[in-house]
């Protein structure tokens, strides 16, 4: 306890020392705070994003991620067949994905009234790409029936209940739509994937693949599926694999490996900076506590003299190092949550990022893992101000202070 | 135009008369193939093939914004392609050179106000859309830089601080001969100002070698030529400019505090 006590009159010896060394603790241990939550923050974001409604594997063309292509599946409802027999999969949800145009009126002073909207097929039984936030989900066999998301209800300023039409193809020879059919909104949509101000609808299935056109008939982008309760996600992947090579079958496991592996620029910037912010932290405190030995020497050789053991004096050095460091850690939080909360409001800009993405995920985990590190990191920073104050000469140097 | 497409469908049999296909460099070397090679292309692991003759290997341009893709390329004439995807006459873009004194905005809104079911864009602004995932890039790596900066301003201030105190012993002596305080003064931030250019000289030798060890890791990473570290002549100047003033303002506001301090005062502290 004593040198503890020492330790903080030691700091207010030097109230200006102290606060400058305190502050850039500080910024490094939140610049180390907010690298740790981007490291792991990008995955646990990514998967929690993935199971939002529970669905462990995703299945897609050969060759590419949920979205990734304009490829699509064939013989669609061969394979929902196949998922719905497999014992297995509790649930799965196709969903087909194509550009459609929705046509907004004619806007004042002329311009195009087309609005280029995404369109997603699905099965609203088992679906697992939006929530209904207002109105109501689209019940089974209603044709007429179209969710929007906020932006494409704000772009083409639709309400529950309005009517649009929505073409799905547009024939630049004929000058015409191929294919329009008039829709009833039925609900507003929060789509769990869409980017952010992505203007998309949703209708169903088989009305969606009418309206891409022929190529699309019985063609799904992605399946989701949901493991019956006790089986194991990992073990229905290497089923389906098995049960139907012809498409990508991955788990959500198998899709945060890959989009770690896109990623692997910010988890890598993330390990160099964190590093760099525990060797500024380092430095900080031993050049800190090297000079105020250095100036405490005679103190040092005092205590020394009149019985203190060597073992008091290299702990209150190495105590007045955790004490800066906690102090620093602690200022260092607020600041790395703030400074998370900016870079994160940075990088979430990325085009083509599902808006309910997140790269700085605080974590209590990661929090403490950080903690401890730093803690550990401030008291080996003391030491060799330590070792310098345990093996001072007690009379050359007491000799030394009195010349 | 280019296809990407799945690696599995490249080995399906072929039997039909071949296309000419070029194969990009890395799925040659994954597969081993050479020019000469027949190989069978389907738009689907499922659909029919058809054979294509590997007429020439080629490395593709670099191109920053599918890096971390990795996606595998093959090209094929327009009208094979179209053929091998069931879709004859389609494009998915048309690049078009305007003849002199063509305005591109005003061509691309022309031909926006007569076209029906595409859209014309000035190429000037798909690359500023294009170039939007960078943008965010740069502004990311601007916020770490301020960090970086306020994190050195504060490490300076502190160690400049630290080592004007050290000299408070010597400034006490020099006052006592009759040195005097703008001499002090000027010593101290002298002494600053070399700290700061030294720690600076030695930053920039340390930025270029993590620079070059950073482009030799991820062009091999990533197999491409593309630049992802440099080190220019505005960078130094900046760095050098910044750390020159900010040693020289954190040892200006120390050295101060000294000459301010009596010199017994000084003295006594030790």
């Amino acid at each position: 306890m004593t040198g503890w006590r020492l330790a903080l009159r030691g700091l207010r010896r030097r109230p200006l020392r102290s606060a400058l060394s305190l502050a850039g603790i500080a910024v490094a241990s939140a610049m180390l705070l907010d690298m740790v939550m981007l490291s792991g923050g990008l995955d646990r974001s990514f998967e929690q994003l993935l199971l939002v409604r529970g669905y462990q594997v995703r299945i897609t063309p050969k060759g590419t991620l949920p979205f990734d292509a304009e490829a699509t599946i064939g013989r669609g409802s061969a394979l929902m067949a196949a998922l719905r027999a497999e014992p297995m999969v509790a649930s799965a949800a196709p969903v087909l994905g194509a550009a459609l145009h929705a046509r907004a009126g004619v806007p004042r002073g002329g311009g195009d009234p087309l609005v280029t909207v995404v369109g997603y097929g699905v099965e609203p039984a088992a679906q697992a790409i939006y929530e209904v936030e207002r109105g109501t989900d689209l019940a089974p066999g209603d044709s007429l029936g179209l969710l929007v998301s906020a932006p494409a209800a704000g772009r083409l300023g639709l309400a529950v209940g309005d009517t649009v039409a929505v073409a799905g193809r547009l024939d630049a020879q004929l000058a015409a739509a191929a294919a329009e059919r008039r829709f009833v909104v039925r609900g507003l949509a929060r789509f769990l994937y869409d980017s952010r101000g992505q203007p998309s609808v949703a209708t169903l299935l088989p009305v969606m693949q009418s309206l891409a056109g022929p190529a699309y008939a019985d063609r799904l982008s992605l399946v989701l599926v949901r493991a019956a309760p006790g089986a194991d996600p990992e073990r229905l992947t290497g089923r389906l694999r098995a049960l139907v090579p012809s498409v990508e079958t991955n788990s959500v496991a198998d899709l945060v490996v890959q989009f770690r592996q896109r990623m692997l620029y910010f988890r890598q910037l993330s390990y160099i900076l964190g590093t760099v912010s525990l060797v500024v932290t380092v430095l900080l405190i031993a050049t800190l506590l090297t000079i105020t030995v250095s100036e405490r020497l005679g103190e040092i050789a005092t205590l020394r003299a009149i019985g203190v053991g060597r073992r008091t004096v290299v702990l209150q050095v190495l105590a007045e190092g955790a004490v800066l460091t906690v102090l620093g850690g602690a200022l260092g939080v607020a600041l790395g949550l703030a400074t998370a909360r900016y870079l994160d409001a940075i990088l979430t800009g990325f085009p083509g990022l599902p808006a309910a993405f997140s790269f700085f995920v605080p974590r209590a985990g990661a929090l403490l893992q950080a903690g401890a590190v730093l803690l550990v990191t401030g008291m080996l920073a003391g030491l060799y101000p330590a070792w310098l104050a345990a093996r001072a000469p007690i009379a050359a140097t007491l000799r030394a202070e009195a010349t | 135009m280019s296809l990407v497409l799945p690696l599995a469908a490249l080995l399906l049999q072929a039997s039909v008369s071949p296309v000419p296909l070029a194969v990009e460099r890395r799925l040659a070397d994954s597969l081993g193939l050479r020019v000469g090679d027949t190989v069978a292309l389907a738009a689907a692991p499922d659909a029919a093939g058809r054979a294509a003759v590997i007429t020439a290997i080629y490395a593709p341009a670099a191109d920053p914004s599918s890096i971390m893709r990795r996606d595998l390329q093959v090209r094929l004439h327009l009208p094979d392609l179209g053929a091998l995807l069931g879709a004859p006459d389609r494009v998915d873009r048309v690049a078009v050179a305007l003849v002199p004194g063509a305005g591109p905005a005003a061509t691309a809104e022309r031909l926006n106000r007569l076209a029906f079911g595409f859209e014309a864009h000035p190429s000037a602004r798909l690359a500023a859309e294009s170039s939007r995932t960078f943008q965010v890039v740069d502004r990311f790596h601007r916020a770490i830089a301020v960090i970086t900066i306020v994190a050195s301003a504060v490490f300076l201030l502190c160690i400049m601080l630290l080592k004007v105190e050290e000299r408070r012993l010597d400034a006490a002596v020099m006052r006592f001969v009759g040195v005097r305080r703008r001499t002090i003064f000027g010593a101290l931030l002298l002494e600053a100002a070399l700290v700061a250019v030294v720690g600076s000289l030695v930053g920039i030798g340390i930025a270029l070698g993590a620079g070059a060890l950073t482009n030799l890791y991820y062009q091999r990473l990533f197999a491409t030529p593309l630049i992802f570290s440099r080190v220019t002549p505005g960078i130094v100047g900046f760095s050098v400019a910044l750390s020159l003033a900010l040693g020289l303002a954190a040892g200006a506001a120390a050295a101060f505090r000294l000459v301010r301090t009596p010199p017994m005062a000084l003295w006594r502290r030790g």
